[in-house]
């Protein structure tokens, strides 16, 4: 089922990417070339032959934005550092821009007037893009010079396409901080429950919780650790314990991966437990929830609580329905003898699970 | 509640240190040989966790989930569930951080107050991330073959998401 999961997944994703790209490209979303008129202000007797900064307004409009006057060898770019006052689909262009440079659009001027009206210094009027022999000189103003220009945002192109490779690379990195996110709290868990279960501690929340996943997880042998982290984790899960509940869990995995005669199959036993905590059993809300609803989160807590209730409930009774279906052949108990399940699996003993009587003393 | 909340965990931390020095356990000792294995099983969920994160980065990245919203809508609004919440169905199950973000995006476009933000809490706090869970959990131990605990998981995030639809109407409506 994972298989299929996985690769509809992947498969999708290019799929829906073409499809999303294709339609962009058919409905011009990114009006790739248009031409945009600017009003540039330039300083006082600026030499329009240099870079420098300027400030510039889009034709008909009176917000003041600042950019750069860049001259390269015979061409001009105006580059534009995103502000929250550019216009949406400006926006939009510089984050899906090819360049990593995310934060500044840097637009192609193709063309230059003087602006209408004005008796410019020096005469000329816009003809060859993409060079300076398009551009004319600014008209002097008491301030400054203003002149206007015609300006192509960079191309947008196969944003999806790109999207999915980024992503791709971006969350297999997000994947190892997450992990390694992890050693920390794990070790201590892991010492902790090291404690509990020499001294004892362990066996006795097991004797605890017995009858009740006995009904659970009756492939597992009687007084074994397993019983006891799996109760502690759903315990965690319960209280909202977030990073107390994973570490335990992990705990759980490992001593239900000692009783697993096939250790690249998972048994019935751990597809029970983690249907219980993909349901998560709730009583408290989770620390997330909280943190973006605030107390509004109180008055869910009776919803999230019934909701639950139903969800762990079908996951125990499609747990249980396929369990019936994959009867386990045989089981390693943890002092390493295989045992076969019947009926009487209740009866096995074990001397090997409470490592404590040989080394904890 | 919030009491117990904040005294859980130090209470479960002094407690088992404080029982095992009761029980004569070589206490630090101990805790050193347990925690030795944090780093080993961090390590070895890499491989699983890099498996399930790209792949539902790319889906994400793809757009695909707009197209799924589109596709299902109107089926499900024959049934009277609710598209507005949705996103929230489907994508809780893929991502934490991502289901954070809905929720923090259905808070601005609907209000607090609303019954789609409701619908949305309580599927968010009723459900966990099941191909995280599954990743993590089957990782540590190294288990490739997962069985049915895929369809066991699935089963109980759509019963969530439906229970969390009806359980809000039927509460706040």
């Amino acid at each position: 089922m994972l298989n299929y999961i996985w690769g509809g997944l992947i498969i999708f994703s290019l799929l829906f990417a073409v499809v999303n790209d294709a339609n962009d490209i058919y409905s011009e979303t990114w009006k790739n070339g248009e031409q945009i008129e600017l009003i540039i202000d330039f300083p006082a007797n600026a030499d329009i032959l240099k870079s420098q900064p300027i400030r510039f307004m889009l034709a008909g409009d009176s917000i003041s934005h600042e950019a750069r006057w860049r001259v390269v060898d015979d061409e001009v770019e105006l580059v534009i550092p995103v502000t929250p006052t550019l216009p949406t689909h400006w926006k939009n262009v510089a984050e899906n821009q090819e360049s990593t440079r995310k934060q500044e659009l840097r637009t192609t001027v193709i063309s230059s007037n003087s602006l209408p009206g004005i008796t410019p210094n020096i005469d000329g009027s816009a003809t060859q893009p993409d060079s300076l022999s398009a551009l004319t000189s600014p008209v002097e103003t008491a301030s400054g010079s203003k002149l206007t220009a015609q300006v192509v945002l960079p191309e947008v192109n196969f944003v999806k396409i790109r999207g999915i490779t980024a992503a791709a690379f971006a969350m297999a990195e997000v994947a190892v901080t997450l992990a390694l996110g992890l050693i920390g709290i794990m070790a201590l868990w892991l010492g902790l429950m090291k404690i509990a279960e020499v001294s004892g501690l362990i066996n006795i929340v097991v004797r605890g919780v017995r009858p009740f996943m006995k009904w659970l997880f009756p492939e597992l042998p009687k007084d074994h650790p397993a019983i006891g982290m799996i109760s502690l984790n759903l315990a965690a899960n319960v209280l909202g314990l977030g990073n107390a509940a994973t570490p335990l869990g992990i705990k759980a995995m490992e001593e239900l991966q000692k009783l697993n005669p096939d250790k690249d199959s998972a048994t019935n036993s751990m597809c029970m437990f983690l249907a219980l905590n993909t349901s998560s059993v709730q009583l408290l809300p989770p620390v997330t929830l909280v943190a973006i609803m605030g107390l509004a989160v109180n008055e869910l807590m009776v919803a999230i609580t019934i909701t639950t209730f139903f969800s762990t409930a079908v996951a125990i009774i499609v747990a249980k329905w396929y369990a019936r279906r994959n009867p386990p052949l045989q089981i390693v108990t943890s002092d390493g003898s295989i045992v076969n399940i019947d009926a009487s699996s209740d009866g096995i003993t074990h001397s090997g699970n409470n490592p404590s009587k040989s080394e904890g003393k | 509640m919030n009491l117990l909340v904040i005294f859980i965990l130090p209470v479960i931390i002094v407690g088992i240190t404080a029982y095992g020095l009761v029980k004569r356990v070589k206490i630090y000792e101990e805790f050193v040989v347990g925690a030795k294995d944090g780093f080993e099983i961090a390590v070895r969920i890499i491989p699983y966790l890099v498996a399930i994160l790209f792949a539902i980065g790319m889906f994400r990245a793809s757009g695909a989930m707009d197209w799924m919203i589109l596709g299902l809508k109107p089926v499900l609004g024959f049934f009277g569930f609710p598209a507005e919440v949705l996103p929230m169905a489907i994508i809780r199950p893929l991502t934490g951080s991502g289901s954070v973000g809905v929720m923090a995006d259905m808070i601005a476009t609907y209000g607090e107050d609303s019954i789609f933000v409701k619908m949305a809490g309580t599927m968010f706090g009723s459900t966990e991330t099941t191909f995280y869970v599954i990743a993590v959990y089957f990782g540590a131990v190294g288990v490739r073959k997962t069985k049915y605990a895929v369809q066991a998981g699935i089963a109980a995030d759509i019963t969530g998401a439906i229970m969390a639809v009806v359980v809000c109407y039927w509460l706040f409506s």
